[in-house]
């Protein structure tokens, strides 16, 4: 077989919806291949692609390293570009699954909701950025493809993504020193905290406790301490669990700490099955 | 604590030289930075917070001041609002007034409201650490859950009655509840325990709108009462109300209170419906205003809930 027929590359946004690129993505998770998800499916290429150019064909090859400065609000917000793709790429790839027709009505248009609202903020992000914008990031092709197995499997990935969102989100406040910037957080953050707790409810119903007490997971002890405070973690927490799911081929680092002092984390705790 | 020192240097968790072995030592009101450092190095914010209130944050700007002891407010009313939901308020007329809903009220929705009712006591206790005021000396007796100041026949009657109606008081709570966070956040920089502390509470009323609106979607509520939890759209049809018979003529004003501005589509300038590489199947209308949640000044939030206060809430 010619490398060729392993990678599938995917350059436009509208080929994720059309049949043939699905079977070929479908195909391709089949043998391990590799998807290349490129800057137009990402975003803007206006500007010619110069913050945008591939940075790698994913799968164990070669992605830009990303090396991310927390001590100013740009870096924070690229901080939160680079979560925003993730979930993004995580939402188009389950509605474009083989799994997404065989749910229900209600997960349906939970997942296309999320979807809509995390390609929105991706691309809102990078607008905002502009030039400033870091790349758009690689996917680990196979690793995507064990996030999509199954409903459960979805449903306990969609979980992780939208509570560490809102630990993100929750831990990086205060580092921002504009109050614009701290607005425009705080309205994306509440959005992941519904959608976190529309995923937790969702898998509530369908008896995966995690602990918690039935029908109190939307907002569960396990995510929501004795003080009633929410989750929250530390940049440094939130990229070491990215890099732990294997799904973006780039390392991202930090390559200048926050200017002000951290915090002790209180993070979620990994999705029970 | 030195005058000259900031918050900031306060409580730098990697200065700790000590940790608090009991509330006690809380208690005694030492006024040291120590206590809130070593509070921050075990891990505990309303330690943290209460060591704040009585040392440094005496000397911070009165913004802070005054927007913990707004949330307070918020917080003792959402909390006194479900204890008389749930028959567990200190005074037996607000309980009573929720027995003929209480009795219509699934178990797995009053487990969920439980839930919820139990994080609104802990974010008063919470606030109260973090040294704000309870300025109008609000009590269970304080509150017109009809929003009539008093009278208990307002405009929100009918959620005594009508779970249908109960629950869509319930979500507008909450939503305000977001609303009010959000807008106050910008108050609260020059203090970063205190912001995220906020932001932590904040995001847990977002929990609690997002699981209204599914319990009123699974029963009966119109398709714009997203599944995922969110807004959809602006102004009292953002409320999803459809299901609810004959809403009063003051209710529907204050759903429009509490969702106006919700459809904003510019967000930093930017036109998010105009956004490239937005998806082009199954895309909403109300995506764009759905994907962020807006804020409401302490003006709005006043004149939200003023009609639920018997006392005159100062501007």
């Amino acid at each position: 077989m010619p490398e060729k027929s392993k990678t599938l590359v995917i350059d436009q946004p509208e080929l994720l919806f059309k049949a043939s690129t699905r079977r070929s993505f479908l195909k391709l998770l089949g043998v391990g291949g590799t998807i290349v998800l490129m800057p137009s499916v990402f975003a803007a290429c206006a500007d010619s692609g110069k913050d945008s150019t591939p940075t790698g064909l994913g799968g164990g090859t070669t992605a830009a390293a990303v090396s991310l400065n927390l001590s100013g609000d740009l870096g924070i917000l690229n901080y939160a570009y680079a979560l925003e793709q993730l979930e993004a790429a995580f939402y188009t790839a389950v509605v474009g699954s083989s799994v997404f027709s065989t749910m229900n009505a209600e997960q349906q248009e939970v997942m296309l909701d999320l979807r809509n609202h995390e390609v929105i903020h991706r691309e809102f992000l990078k607008a905002a950025l502009g030039t400033n914008a870091i790349p758009a990031l690689t996917l680990n092709g196979a690793a995507v493809a064990s996030t999509l197995t199954s409903i459960p499997v979805i449903l306990q990935n969609a979980e992780a993504f939208e509570d560490l969102g809102v630990s993100a989100y929750n831990g990086a406040g205060k580092y921002l020193a504009s109050a614009d910037y701290l607005l425009l957080a705080g309205k994306i953050v509440s959005v992941e905290a519904r959608h976190a707790a529309a995923i937790r409810d969702i898998r509530d119903a369908m008896g995966i406790t995690g602990g918690d007490a039935a029908n109190t997971r939307f907002a569960g002890d396990s995510v929501v301490n004795s003080a009633g405070l929410d989750v929250k973690l530390e940049p440094s927490s939130v990229l070491g669990r990215v890099a732990s799911t294997k799904l973006v081929s780039n390392a991202i680092s930090i390559g200048t700490a926050p200017t002000k002092a951290s915090t002790p984390d209180a993070g979620p705790p990994s999705p029970t099955p | 604590m030195n005058s000259n020192d900031t918050i900031l240097e306060s409580i730098d968790p990697d200065i700790a030289d000590r940790l608090i072995k009991s509330s006690d030592e809380i208690a005694q009101g030492r006024s040291t930075s120590s206590w809130v450092t070593a509070a921050l190095a075990m891990g505990s914010v309303p330690i943290a917070l209460a060591a704040l209130s009585k040392d440094a944050f005496g000397q911070t700007a009165g913004s802070v001041q005054d927007v913990l002891n707004f949330a307070l407010m918020l917080e003792i009313f959402e909390n006194e609002f479900y204890k008389a939901v749930l028959n567990t308020s200190a005074v037996a007329a607000q309980n009573a007034a929720f027995a003929t809903v209480r009795a219509k009220v699934p178990a797995s929705a009053a487990a969920a409201i439980g839930q919820i009712q139990k994080h609104e006591t802990a974010h008063v206790a919470t606030l109260t650490a973090a040294g704000a005021v309870n300025v109008l000396n609000l009590t269970a007796a304080s509150f017109d859950f009809t929003g009539a100041r008093g009278s208990g026949n307002g405009p929100f009657l009918a959620a005594t009655t009508d779970l249908n109606f109960l629950l869509l008081t319930a979500q507008g709570a909450e939503d305000t509840g977001v609303r009010a966070y959000k807008g106050q956040a910008g108050n609260l920089m020059s203090n970063s325990a205190v912001l995220e502390a906020a932001l932590r509470i904040h995001s847990v009323e977002a929990r609690h709108a997002s699981k209204i609106r599914r319990i009123r979607r699974q029963t009966g509520g119109p398709t714009s009462v997203r599944y995922s939890g969110t807004v959809s759209g602006g102004g009292a049809a953002a409320a999803g109300a459809d299901n609810v018979s004959n809403p009063s003529a003051g209710a529907v004003a204050a759903l429009g209170l509490i969702y106006a501005g919700e459809d904003n589509t510019t967000q930093g300038g930017v036109n998010v419906t105009g956004l490239p590489n937005l998806p082009t199947t199954n895309f909403g209308a109300n995506a764009a205003s759905e994907a962020f949640d807006e804020p409401l000044t302490k003006t709005q939030v006043i004149a939200i809930v003023q009609g639920f206060f018997i006392p005159t809430i100062p501007a």
